[in-house]
């Protein structure tokens, strides 16, 4: 699955790199230019699905220029007739041949941009998602709730379709252990991670829905919690959590990429996911997982497509006939058959593979305090801290477009500014180094954040990016040796990793640097380096070393802005 | 007399309630009556309802049904207590759940002696899986009358709730691993939702010694128990439909407070309920669905809904139950006897506490 794709029901753009409020509202059909842009992206968006490198979206693929029709007929502002503009969770990329078949029997076609529950619920809870959106598509309203200032923007939220939050054990894992796959709790997962006998992979709970899902149901499982979690369960369960989450190796912004990484990884135990990705995955050849939902209890996302009060009568016609539809027999058994989530409807049988014992659903918060208390422990706390190393391109060239200044601010956003929320900036524990390079390597300036006390280092940082200066040529590959080896071997209780950005071609060879690679032990190899597009940087390069490395290509060629977006994308990553 | 003075802090949840609640969006009802050859031709009537009935009005042969009779409905759905906050001016009717928030959509709309018709009904029911129901019942929490039917006795549920009594404090749910936790009905958000703050009705009835809450001594009194009933479920739903839909994907609570009219539609749309029992709350408040004429055109409307014969046997087909149709109700329902108590037999009904009081139950409850 690819983050962004250009699919027969619509357009997908992606949440963290498309401005809300960009008027995309187009279709493929209209206007030769729109359409040479969208095969463009139709072929990266392939090559990217080809070689497991998942492309972010560029503003380019994203926002067609100037919306006209095929005579130049009048603008096309907002919600264009039988459209439907959703803000949605990613995983619902594997809904397209149900909406291909909605669409023949309604008429309606869905158009996708993908964000996370948090960027999502802000964008509804600030206004921002009024008029660019006519419904929100998530995992879960639940975190939404929470918004006081969301109440008013919602109306007839329905459920499509089930899913709980699962997790995919390699079969020789679970041989290892000794486990019966229906026996598994989260207790017993807490106890062989503190034992050091597993490990698995999540996503990041503040940029994707499963991850959040799976922090609940953790934390709900280990609390001992036997209602709702307050802020006193999640507090008593910090220590069993902090074990539990050190058998994460494994981390994410996206389920999608998720599931590549551990593909390639072979130190990973398990997965924690939705049970419709982790049986996808398993169908699709790409790992086999047995899938178990643990007997403690689940969180299960339902899938509420859920209408804006903003949006125009005619969406919301449109998503009254689209839920219609998707709630009937002949889609709700499609769905379950193509995705593996649970139908909703009464006697539609749920796929073969789904499991029919029962599992207490354990409740999600009830208070925002509490909410967002565990993403921040998550964060802050729970985690295992990460080693970073920004190598950024200070050559000549990043004087030209005042890159250079658009990358200093970039940057100094993620120091934060006191009001920033949970992620949004560099973690407590995160040691974190900028190697700016020309020639050669500049310098090489390490901090790392106090918990508690972040102010210092996130200052030092900021001094630090000020003092940024273009200056020379593009020696990429001898800057991301340094980055390894600055590295060194991983401490082992970190997550490591790299972010590349340059805005040229390398003025240095890839083959010594390919040559060091392969030399390395294999835990250094896991490093991943995230590779941003910027300027006139060399795809077909990033692409190589992301490949390479496995980590993953983000664009932010799109204008200005978007290099903040994609670093701050790429926090989900790291 | 400031009740409305009063009421003004509350007024402005309920606006925040409605917005969520709100359907803009006009259902359009389609036209058939006008496509009719030789039909005539049809007034069209806006009116805002409850989304229980979004249902019954989508309806094709309803749709068909009205038409005959000259009508066009176009309908959008509220939070039955948030409609008094819409321009009600746009309207020719609204339909709430309940007759509370009709006599404020009355008061708001400056009618006086409106002629408001309660078409039809429906009890608010426990849906719980057959084994959650027989540990209920083994336990003195419930008494079923089959295997899929009976009654939740809410004296003893609510002493439970009032000692925190988990699932496997309560004798034979060791052999159901999704029977743990506290023991909770999972309700709608009750100061947005009919079927949440009815729930808090009845159960504040039961807690206040059999008498309706009416002042600060019984909101002191009940509000505790209540907390506990609202604030362990975590996030509360907007509607019934989410956890009624949770409860047949084969997901979700044990215990789900829905409308009898859902479970009976299932039913009688002969779709499979499955291992389903459906307890009837001892003590209850009935919903009974109130029509409020706001314009002329939609004076006779109501009068039609609760009269023809072929409206009626539609509305039981969506599971209601029509004013004084028993006999009709039961005859249709005939073959689910297993899952309905037709009859409500052995159930108590009790008056809500005013809007006022009620809703400040359900912010206590919330905390």
């Amino acid at each position: 699955m690819s983050t962004h794709r250009t699919t027969t029901h619509g357009t997908t753009t992606h949440g963290a790199t498309a401005p809300a409020a960009t008027a995309h509202q187009r279709t493929a059909t209209h206007g030769s230019a729109a359409l040479r842009t969208a095969r463009l992206c139709r072929r990266l968006a392939a090559a990217a699905a080809a070689t497991a490198v998942l492309l972010a979206a560029t503003a380019g693929c994203t926002s067609d220029g100037p919306a006209t029709g095929p005579a130049g007929g009048p603008k096309k502002s907002a919600y264009q007739e039988g459209t439907l503009r959703v803000l949605a969770s990613s995983e619902l990329a594997d809904m397209e041949p149900v909406l291909a078949q909605a669409k023949k029997a309604t008429g309606v076609s869905v158009k996708f941009t993908w964000s996370g529950t948090l960027d999502a619920v802000e964008q509804v809870a600030s206004g921002k998602a009024d008029g660019a959106y006519d419904a929100i598509w998530l995992s879960s309203n639940d975190y939404l709730r929470l918004r006081p200032e969301a109440a008013g923007k919602l109306s007839s939220e329905t459920p499509v379709m089930s899913s709980p939050v699962a997790i995919g054990f390699r079969p020789a894992t679970l041989a290892r252990l000794g486990w019966k796959p229906e026996e598994v709790t989260w207790s017993a997962v807490h106890q062989a991670v503190s034992q050091g006998r597993l490990s698995y992979g999540m996503t990041d709970p503040v940029r994707s829905n499963s991850g959040f899902a799976a922090l609940v149901s953790v934390a709900s499982g280990l609390s001992g919690a036997q209602a709702a979690l307050t802020d006193a369960d999640v507090k008593q369960a910090g220590p069993r959590l902090k074990e539990f989450f050190t058998g994460q190796t494994l981390t994410s912004g996206s389920s999608g990429w998720l599931a590549t990484a551990y593909s390639r990884r072979h130190d990973v135990d398990a997965l924690v996911n939705y049970e419709s990705v982790l049986l996808s995955m398993t169908r699709d050849a790409r790992s086999e997982l047995t899938v178990v939902r643990p007997q403690d209890g689940v969180v299960t996302a339902h899938y509420p497509l859920t209408l804006l009060t903003s949006a125009p009568a005619g969406a919301r016609e449109s998503g009254r006939l689209l839920t219609e539809y998707l709630r009937g027999a002949e889609a709700q058994k499609q769905i379950t058959e193509r995705t593996f989530r649970r139908p909703v409807a009464p006697g539609v049988a749920p796929a073969a593979g789904l499991g029919a014992d029962k599992r207490r659903e354990l409740p999600f918060p009830g208070t925002r305090s509490v909410a967002d208390g565990l993403l921040a422990s998550y964060e802050n706390e729970l985690r295992r801290p990460s080693r970073t190393v920004y190598v950024l391109d200070t050559s000549g060239s990043m004087a030209d477009e005042d890159r250079i200044g658009r990358l200093k601010s970039a940057l100094t956003e993620l120091t934060g500014t006191g009001a920033s929320g949970t992620g949004r900036r560099f973690r407590d524990r995160e040691e974190v180094t900028l190697l700016p390079f020309g020639d050669k390597v500049k310098k090489v300036l390490t901090h790392v954040v106090e918990p508690g006390n972040p102010g210092p280092a996130l200052d030092a940082i900021r001094g630090d990016v000020e003092s940024l200066s273009p200056q020379g040529g593009t020696a990429v590959y001898a800057s991301l040796k340094a980055a390894y080896q600055h590295l060194g071997q991983d401490k082992g209780d970190a997550f490591t990793s790299i972010v590349l950005m340059t805005d040229g071609k390398s003025g240095d060879s890839a083959q010594e640097f390919n040559s060091f690679y392969a030399t390395l032990p294999d835990a250094q190899k896991r490093t991943p380096v995230f590779a941003v597009l910027f300027g006139d940087s060399d795809r077909k390069e990033l692409t190589a070393i992301t490949e390479l490395t496995g980590g993953r290509l983000f664009d932010a060629t799109g204008g200005t802005g978007t290099l903040g977006g994609a670093f701050e994308e790429i926090r989900g990553y790291q | 007399m400031g009740f409305r003075e009063h009421a003004a802090p509350v007024r402005r949840i309920f606006g925040i309630a409605l917005a969520v609640l709100l359907i803009g969006g006009v259902i359009a009802v389609i036209l058939i009556g006008n496509k009719e050859p030789g039909g005539t031709a049809t007034k069209t009537v806006r009116g805002v309802i409850g989304s229980e009935k979004a249902e019954f009005f989508d309806d094709p042969d309803v749709v068909k049904a009205l038409a005959a009779k000259g009508y066009t409905v176009r309908t959008e759905t509220s939070g039955s207590w948030a409609m008094d906050q819409l321009p009600l001016k746009e309207y020719d009717f609204a339909f709430p759940s309940s007759s509370e928030p009709a006599v404020e959509i009355e008061a708001k709309a400056g009618l006086k002696g409106a002629q408001t018709v309660k078409p039809f009904y429906s009890p608010l029911v426990v849906v719980a899986r057959a084994n959650a129901a027989k540990v209920l019942a083994d336990n003195g929490l419930a008494r079923l009358t089959g295997k899929n039917t009976g009654t939740l006795l809410m004296g003893p549920y609510l002493k439970a709730s009032g000692e925190d009594r988990t699932w496997q404090q309560l004798q034979g749910s060791a052999a159901y691993a999704e029977l743990t936790g506290t023991v909770f009905i999972k309700t709608t958000d009750p100061t947005s939702s009919n079927s949440g703050a009815l729930f808090l009705a009845a159960t504040s009835n039961v807690h206040n010694n059999s008498t309706v809450v009416s002042d600060e001594a019984g909101i002191e009194r009940t509000a505790p128990l209540l907390r506990k009933l609202i604030s362990v479920q975590g996030s509360l739903p907007p509607s019934t439909d989410d956890p009624f839909r949770a409860f047949i994907s084969g997901a979700g609570d044990p215990l789900i407070l829905v409308y009898e009219s859902q479970v009976a539609s299932m039913l009688l749309q002969k779709q499979d309920p499955g291992d389903m029992a459906v307890l009837y709350p001892d003590t209850t408040v009935n919903t009974e669905h109130t029509f409020v004429p706001l314009s002329e055109t939609a004076r006779e409307l109501g009068a039609l809904l609760t009269g023809d014969p072929k409206l009626r046997e539609l509305a039981i087909r969506h599971g209601f139950r029509p004013r004084d149709g028993l006999a009709e109700f039961t005859k249709a329902t005939e073959p689910h006897s297993a899952f309905l108590n037709q009859k409500l037999t052995g159930i108590r009904q009790v008056n809500t506490p005013n809007v006022k009081i009620l809703m400040t139950l359900a912010q206590r409850a919330k905390g």
